[in-house]
């Protein structure tokens, strides 16, 4: 068994000269915090940036509705003159909403008949989804208020024309709707752990074969199993530093970013937290670890291994993003399949749900033992001709 | 030593080995001798435990190859086909790998990589990352590291392949010095010349099948030629393989 002990010594002395591929891998790690810290800056300034500036409206015919303008005004919105065409100004994206007043709204007002008004949009584009739905608002307001004005004067109450008024009672906490974001931590963390694996793995198998060194390392005097596992074993402590990395900085971008400011919410991401989360990923690194080794010692060349390992991290990683958009509650089934068990368990303790410590055992034990079946194929294979005859 | 009885192999439809048979015994230098193709390192993977045989038994030092895999492992230093080497460990760091693998440690698997070292004229070159050596430097550091646990059984797969005339030269003395140690020495060449110098014992093969068997006077014996190589080409009744 000491054996085992010199080839995970070898291994890791190699990997760790072979710089470029455990900083590629180191790179993954970053990914996630970085891409997801910049989700949060764009998104939190497009929403402040529309929450708190006053909307800029261009219009067309002002001079036709001068009590229409003197509410919006009110309502502080800016009123600017609209372009020549403002069809074409919209399609070009230069503004993102004009509102055009026709010369016969006037008359129609003064009359008591329903005046039209055109709003000009793109209801596709994201970006002024917020403008469109506030003057939309404003607009609606403007003609309820003048309605019921009109009502009130003809002896009518303005309650027969508000048959329902609905109450809505929104149950959303703030921090529940950061959770789209922090749902999308998981797949992050799963894939970093692949990632930080996946290049070591590669070159103790794969490369091995392919310098042409595995031949005359397994005429040495020991099973040719612990070759195996000495290989799997030296990836660990690569993934493992890769879940850290991950973790700390996700961790740091919560901190660093004023995420309240951003995003009007809390999100809590303390270090009891950070410590679960890690424990729960342990078993997944080992299932990283055992799963790549045994896919990589199939493939002939580094190169080969390289196109396959990405998709190995991927598939495990894909129902963490699925969960960022169609929760799943934590039912036993969930806890059965490795990987996705541990991605809802991450979520859970996000958002301070209480956790049954049955679920966090079932998910461990079940990926621990779905790794130890990988092993012992890998075990199986280093044993047979195949290895070396390919 | 290294007795073989009745080998055989074969690669899906390929007979790759049929029924060889031979002994190799201590001090002495075998040489298995046949062209490219004709089964030589199929016999000598099978020999190293690499492969498993379908059929005939081979024992070293009296372990069976299938049955005791690992106390033969033990007896033998194998220069395999493949003979890669790890680019980002150093000379030193590749040979002391293998010595640890075989459970040497300590000063007394530093002693023996020294003495290697300087066997091998390579103290130069010992602390360099193997990365960017020339071939018959890794070629040093490959016999290096399959002797680093002083085997009584040295197999060499083609040990001259690509070295230079001074290299080869080197190597061939190196061999000879094996047989003075009284180690038995098994390799395999498809160069004549170099087998008729030095073996003690010739093993020709062709197509699988060991076709002639004895020492270089028995083989101009058997065949009637004064000249080995006109034996050897009666013997496998062509004459590739022949070259310089």
């Amino acid at each position: 068994m000491k054996k085992i002990l010199v080839i995970f010594q070898k291994e890791m002395v190699d990997n760790f000269r072979d710089y470029r591929s455990w900083i590629t891998g180191l790179f993954w790690a970053l990914f996630g915090p970085l891409l997801l810290g910049g989700l949060i800056m764009l998104i939190g300034n497009t929403v402040r940036d529309t929450l708190e500036e006053s909307l800029h409206l261009p219009v067309s015919g002002v001079e036709n509705a001068p009590s229409l303008i003197a509410f919006l005004e009110q309502q502080d919105v800016v009123i600017e003159a609209a372009p020549e065409d403002p069809e074409s100004a919209v399609i070009a994206g230069d503004i993102n909403v004009a509102l055009i007043i026709p010369p016969k709204y006037s008359e129609d007002f003064s009359t008591g008949k329903t005046a039209k008004l055109q709003l000009v949009f793109d209801s596709t584009r994201q970006s002024a989804i917020a403008d469109i739905n506030r003057v939309q608002d404003l607009l609606e307001g403007y003609s309820r208020y003048i309605g019921l004005l009109r009502l009130s004067l003809r002896g009518v109450s303005p309650e027969v024309i508000r048959v329902v008024q609905v109450e809505e009672l929104d149950t959303a906490t703030p921090q529940s709707q950061a959770l789209i974001f922090i749902s999308m931590l998981p797949y992050f963390i799963i894939f970093a752990i692949f990632n930080g694996a996946s290049p070591v793995i590669t070159d103790a198998t794969a490369g091995e074969r392919e310098r042409g060194s595995l031949e005359p390392l397994l005429i040495n005097p020991l099973p040719r199993g612990w070759v195996a596992i000495g290989k799997m074993l030296s990836a660990i402590p690569f993934a493992t530093f890769n879940l850290l990395i991950t973790l700390t900085g996700f961790a740091a971008i919560f901190r660093l970013l004023p995420v309240e400011d951003l995003l009007g919410i809390q999100i809590g991401f303390d270090f009891s937290t950070l410590m679960a989360i890690f424990l729960i990923c342990l078993p997944i690194v080992f299932l990283a670890c055992a799963i790549q080794t045994l896919i990589a010692s199939f493939t002939k060349t580094t190169k080969e291994a390289s196109t396959y390992l990405p998709f190995i991290g991927l598939i495990p990683s894909l129902p963490g993003l699925a969960l960022a958009f169609l929760p799943v509650k934590p039912a036993l089934w969930t806890m059965l399949i490795p990987t996705f068990g541990q991605q809802i368990l991450i979520n859970q303790f996000l958002r301070f749900e209480p956790i049954s410590s049955m679920n966090i055992v079932i998910s461990s034990v079940l990926t621990i033992f779905l790794s130890l079946v990988f092993t012992y194929i890998a075990i199986k294979l280093y044993e047979g001709e195949r290895i070396i005859t390919g | 030593m290294i007795q073989v009885q009745g080998l055989s192999k074969s690669f899906r439809k390929v007979k790759a080995v049929q029924n060889v048979s031979f002994s190799a015994p201590d001090g002495q230098i075998t040489g298995l001798l046949g062209p490219n193709g004709a089964g030589k390192s199929t016999t000598l993977r099978m020999l190293y435990t690499l492969l498993k045989p379908e059929s005939g038994s081979a024992q070293v030092d009296g372990f069976d190859i299938r049955e005791s895999p690992l106390e033969v492992q033990c007896r033998i230093g194998v220069l395999a086909d493949a003979r890669g080497l790890y680019p980002r460990l150093s000379s030193r760091e590749n040979i002391r790998y293998y010595g640890r693998l075989h459970g040497l440690e300590g000063e007394g698997l530093e002693r023996q990589i020294d003495s290697l070292l300087t066997l091998l004229d390579m103290q130069s070159i010992a602390d360099r990352r193997t990365e960017g050596f020339s071939t018959g430097e890794k070629l040093k550091v490959a016999i290096a590291r399959s002797l680093v646990h002083n085997p009584k059984n040295v197999l060499l797969d083609e040990p001259t392949n690509g070295l230079d005339v001074m290299s080869t030269r080197a190597m061939r003395q190196f061999i000879l010095r094996l047989r003075e140690e009284g180690k038995c020495v098994l390799f395999t060449s498809h160069i004549m010349q170099e087998v008729a110098a030095l073996c003690d014992q010739i093993v020709i093969i062709s197509h699988g099948e060991v076709s002639a068997h004895g020492s270089p006077n028995d083989l101009r014996k058997q065949t009637g030629q004064d000249n080995l190589e006109d034996a050897f080409v009666t013997v496998i009744g062509s004459e590739e393989g022949l070259e310089r």
